[in-house]
């Protein structure tokens, strides 16, 4: 699994989950993705909205996701994007290295002595 | 849904031009505009949530160009992929359906197969011999003038400017002797420069040097590729002493195999030597040829001019005789290449017609076929239309399958010409120039694939275009569509076959006109009487016997008399140039008290013949008036000679040729004429230039060649008599070649070898043509009857003769027969003038050919319809009337 090296890279697997994991509600486009992460993060995490599309390009290179044209609830032409069955298996993978980071740097900071 | 309305108007509008930045466009503004809208409702301004929007986006300009970049390059690549994924689709389905109608797929193939390989093996001929350039360094640069003296040769060599350098050579035939059997080979007498000029090099040893054109001189030579290998196996020759006419020789060079210039036929080249002391020689001795390279700076045209300026003048420079005013007049340059190959060029642009037309004949049957194929096939067509294949999609799988028709028949073609281009050159009688270049190389593949992809092209979207829209109409509705589709498969059906026989009746016509013009010539009596008569070539060297010597006349005296004396040989006579087997030569002739004066232009007499008295008993040539040479004609008796019927016409219109006298063209004593025969063919059977002087040989032994030809009629079998012959010379002489021992029939058939050959490979051709016109009769009428036997069952079952059945569908193709026998014979008539020049005896529009055309068409009409008919006449009106009660309920 690749580990993230520096934060250009931890940025780029960040931005990889957060989008996957929005995707797993069902299909959804950018501006439905991005508010998504907006509001479930409170809008701590915030990106660059524009960075959200060539990241997703890259998904769909990879085959982590699927687009194709639809309706938007407003009537407008809008591009949907869904996960695929390879995005879901990815997105298990780094979702436990991460949660299994995060858990351990948690940790760290919790020991003794106290931050406080 | 309307989402997918729009997605395929999208896709359609993908498939004229990607429209990636209008969809990456498309994608942006909604998300900023999204944006804008919530910022709106969370109550911003208008432009406070424009600006909001724009800054949590970042920097659109760049986003928008990054995504167009990944789009227009992905879109390319899934483009691509598809485009290859459907290909290789079509071609497994192709394969499968070809591979489920084998016979169709048989049949078609070797039509085509047979079609591309004589495009492929006659492109390999026209390719090596008229269109590549000649093996030399800048080929297009190098001219002929024509003939002349070498006189006239050093004359021009000096003052022409638009010419670098010039070139003379003659060809000579002379016997070789390298120690073992005596040989005759074929060479040419050059000036030293012609091989520099022509940028050709020996492969080894050297080539002639300036002094070697020097008379006196080392007599040296330089051998072809060909003979080397064959003549002196290959071996170590340079240095080597042969006897060639009689005097030693030094083999100093080995020319490379791609050098044959003049011809093929050459076996070796050596220095031509200029005498200028020597001016009777120089001046007087015409037919050399000059061979020449543009300058720099000249063109074509330029040159021609100043030929046709300095040429003319050299009138005064003869010192011998005045040419008169029309000398030189007509003088031109000529690239050697057009000169080179000569009327091969349009002989085989001919054959290459044909085979276009046999190649376009196949595509047509080929068409026939698949159409009548696709109207079986109408309702898998349909099936996936319905499934959205499109049209388009359609189209293109139909097309692949004709591709891959082609490629089969393309590939069985390359091999049909690879077998067949060697017997081609092989069958090219009359000295095929640059033969030796002749292969199915690159550019004849190239050609090859060119003519393939064509080809499946043109033959697949007729019945593409057909299939595709029937399927069309199938997939509207399944009910009633079928007599319209079959009624408008016969048209397009009919008009396929109407166009094939069109295209097969310009090929018969100039077939016939071929073995029309061919019949011609060999029904030209050549004024002798061949059958019966052995001929052979004896080729005394020179310098053993020399010209005019004692020795000369006592050898072919003893010949002759070893001649009478064989069983089975009666007249037994020799003459210098054989008519039809050797090029007859002619002379300018003084005729007393008409044409006397040797400074002015003289008469020509187109052959002159030097005999011995036997000739015209052996020839069975009569004497009309006056007699035949006898034994005392000889030297030393007073100068006699015969001459033709137009000799005597054209010199003494109302006659008393007899006892008139005529002279060579330079002071020397009267020739008094003793007889006359009839015209006779010299040079060829389509000869016009009748006027003939025969004089008696023992009277010209200093003025002609030491090789005589022996002629015999034979009582027996004349191969026995030709090995006798041999014999004879052999025991006389084993330093004698005795060459092309053949009978005099033969020696007038081979002479016409040339058109025989030509004639038997357009007729081949014609009858392809009409075979295969015959089959595309036979599958157009086996298609109308089948699709109408209920009407046939019906017309039965009223009451209907068999006969009149018949006489319907006959009738029928006749008049498919009719409508393309009109066309194309309109079209022949045109087509064929270019024929003109290949003809005898008949014009390109012989009335005979063009009426017995549409007989023979009418009658291939009948043969090929008349099975089928046979068939509807058979039809049983119950079983028919059944089978269409179930084509409805089905």
């Amino acid at each position: 699994m690749p580990a993230a090296r520096d934060p250009g890279d931890l940025l780029q697997g960040t931005l990889r989950i957060l989008i996957l994991k929005s995707l797993l509600l069902g299909p959804a486009h950018g501006y439905a993705i991005s508010r998504w992460i907006e509001d479930t993060t409170g809008d701590v995490l915030r990106i660059e909205e524009g960075s959200l599309y060539p990241a997703l390009r890259r998904l769909q290179d990879r085959g982590l996701v699927t687009s194709e044209w639809g309706q938007s609830e407003n009537n407008r032409r809008a591009r949907y994007y869904t996960i695929t069955r390879t995005g879901r298996a990815l997105l298990r993978t780094e979702a436990s290295i991460w949660l299994a980071y995060s858990h351990a740097v948690t940790r760290v900071l919790r020991a003794e002595p106290s931050l406080a | 849904m309307s989402a997918d309305r729009t997605l395929r108007w999208r896709r359609y509008l993908g498939f004229l031009r990607p429209n990636v930045p209008a969809d990456v466009d498309d994608e942006l503004a909604f998300h900023i505009q999204s944006r804008i809208e919530r910022n709106l409702a969370l109550g911003l301004t208008p432009d406070e949530a424009r600006r909001d929007a724009i800054a949590r986006f970042g920097d659109v300009a760049a986003v928008r160009s990054t995504l167009v970049r990944h789009d227009e390059r992905q879109h390319a690549t899934e483009r691509r992929a598809e485009y290859i994924a459907d290909f290789a689709q079509d071609l497994r389905f192709g394969w499968r359906a070809l591979r489920r109608t084998p016979g169709f797929a048989i049949a078609a193939a070797l039509t085509l197969a047979l079609g591309i390989g004589a495009n492929t093996a006659i492109f390999s001929v026209l390719n090596a011999v008229v269109l590549q350039p000649l093996p030399y360094a800048h080929p297009d640069r190098l001219v002929t003038l024509g003939q002349g003296s070498s006189g006239e040769y050093l004359a021009l060599r000096e003052r022409l400017r638009t010419v670098t350098d010039l070139a003379e050579w003659d060809p000579t035939t002379d016997p070789i002797d390298d120690g073992r059997d005596a040989l005759r080979l074929t060479g040419v007498a050059v000036t030293p420069n012609l091989m520099p000029l022509l940028g050709a090099a020996p492969m080894l040893g050297r080539g002639f040097t300036p002094n070697d054109g020097v008379p006196g001189s080392n007599r040296v030579l330089v051998l072809s590729f060909g003979t080397w290998r064959r003549e002196f196996g290959g071996a170590r020759v340079l240095g080597r002493k042969v006897t060639l006419d009689g005097l030693p020789y030094t083999i100093v060079g080995v020319m490379p195999p791609s050098f044959r210039y003049p011809s093929t036929d050459v076996q070796y080249w050596r220095p031509y030597a200029i005498d200028p002391k020597n001016i009777g020689l120089m001046w007087g001795v015409g037919g050399k040829e000059f061979v020449g390279r543009l300058a720099p700076n000249a063109t074509l045209q330029q040159s021609r001019r100043e030929v046709r300026t300095v040429w003319p003048s050299l009138r005064t420079a003869n010192p011998i005789w005045d040419p008169g005013p029309a000398y030189r007049r007509a003088a031109s340059v000529t690239p050697l290449k057009s000169d080179l190959i000569g009327s091969s060029a349009s002989l085989l642009w001919m054959l290459f017609g044909a085979t276009f037309l046999v190649l376009l004949i196949a595509c047509v049957n080929v068409a026939n076929l698949l159409l009548a194929r696709a109207t079986a096939r109408e309702r898998e067509l349909a099936v996936r239309a319905a499934l959205g294949g499109g049209r388009g999609r359609l189209m293109r799988q139909l097309v692949t399958e004709g591709l891959l028709l082609s490629a089969t028949g393309a590939m069985a073609g390359v091999g049909l010409a690879l077998l067949t281009v060697h017997a081609l050159v092989g069958a090219v009688p009359t000295g095929l120039p640059r033969a030796n270049e002749i292969a199915v190389s690159g550019v004849a593949l190239a050609f090859t694939l060119v003519v393939a992809i064509a080809t499946g092209i043109v033959f697949s979207v007729v019945p593409a275009v057909r299939a595709t829209s029937a399927a069309a109409w199938a997939s509207g509705s399944m009910l009633g569509r079928r007599a319209t589709a079959s009624r408008s498969h016969m048209r397009v059906s009919g008009w396929l076959v109407g166009g094939e026989i069109a295209l097969a009746v310009m090929l018969v016509v100039g077939s016939l006109l071929l073995v029309r013009s061919f019949s011609a010539i060999r029904s030209i009596a050549p004024g002798f009487d061949p059958t019966h008569v052995i001929a052979a070539r004896i080729s005394a060297p020179a310098a053993m016997y020399p010209s005019g010597s004692e020795r000369l006349s006592s050898f072919y005296a003893e010949v002759l008399d070893r001649a009478r004396a064989m069983p089975g040989i009666r007249n037994a006579a020799l003459i210098d140039r054989l008519p039809l087997a050797a090029p007859v030569w002619g002379l300018a002739i003084r005729v007393q008290s008409q044409y006397e004066d040797v400074r002015h232009e003289l008469p020509f007499a187109a052959h002159v013949q030097s005999v011995t008295p036997d000739y015209f008993a052996a020839l069975r040539i009569p004497v009309l008036r006056g007699r035949a040479f006898t034994d005392d004609d000889r030297a030393g008796q007073p100068l006699v000679a015969i001459v033709s019927q137009s000799v005597a016409h054209r010199f003494w219109p109302s006659g008393g040729a007899i006892g008139r006298r005529i002279g060579y063209p330079f002071d020397s004593p009267w020739i008094t004429i003793v007889g006359i025969v009839p015209d006779t063919k010299q040079d060829s059977l389509r000869d016009t230039s009748t006027t003939t002087i025969y004089m008696p040989w023992s009277q010209r032994t200093d003025k002609v060649g030491t090789e005589l030809w022996l002629v015999g009629r034979t009582t027996s079998d004349p191969a026995a008599a030709g090995a006798a012959i041999r014999r004879i010379v052999h025991d006389i002489d084993r330093g004698v070649p005795v060459t092309d021992v053949r009978t005099m029939d033969d020696i007038v058939s081979g002479s016409v070898v040339g058109a025989r050959f030509t004639t038997a490979l357009v007729t081949v051709f014609a009858l392809v043509a009409l075979a295969l016109g015959a089959v595309g009769i036979f599958g157009v009428m086996s298609y109308v009857v089948s699709e109408r036997r209920q009407e046939m069952g019906l017309r039965i079952a009223l009451g209907a003769s068999a006969g009149g059945v018949v006489r319907l569908v006959v009738g029928r193709a006749l008049r498919l027969a009719a409508v393309g026998t009109v066309a194309g014979v309109a079209c022949a008539m045109i087509a064929v003038r270019p024929l003109d020049r290949w003809l005898y005896g008949i014009s390109p529009v012989d009335p005979l050919t063009f009426a017995a055309v549409p007989i023979v068409f009418a009658a291939v009409a009948v043969l090929a319809s008349y099975l089928p008919a046979r068939r509807a006449a058979g039809a049983n009106p119950a079983a028919a009337m059944r089978d269409a009660g179930q084509s409805a309920d089905g």
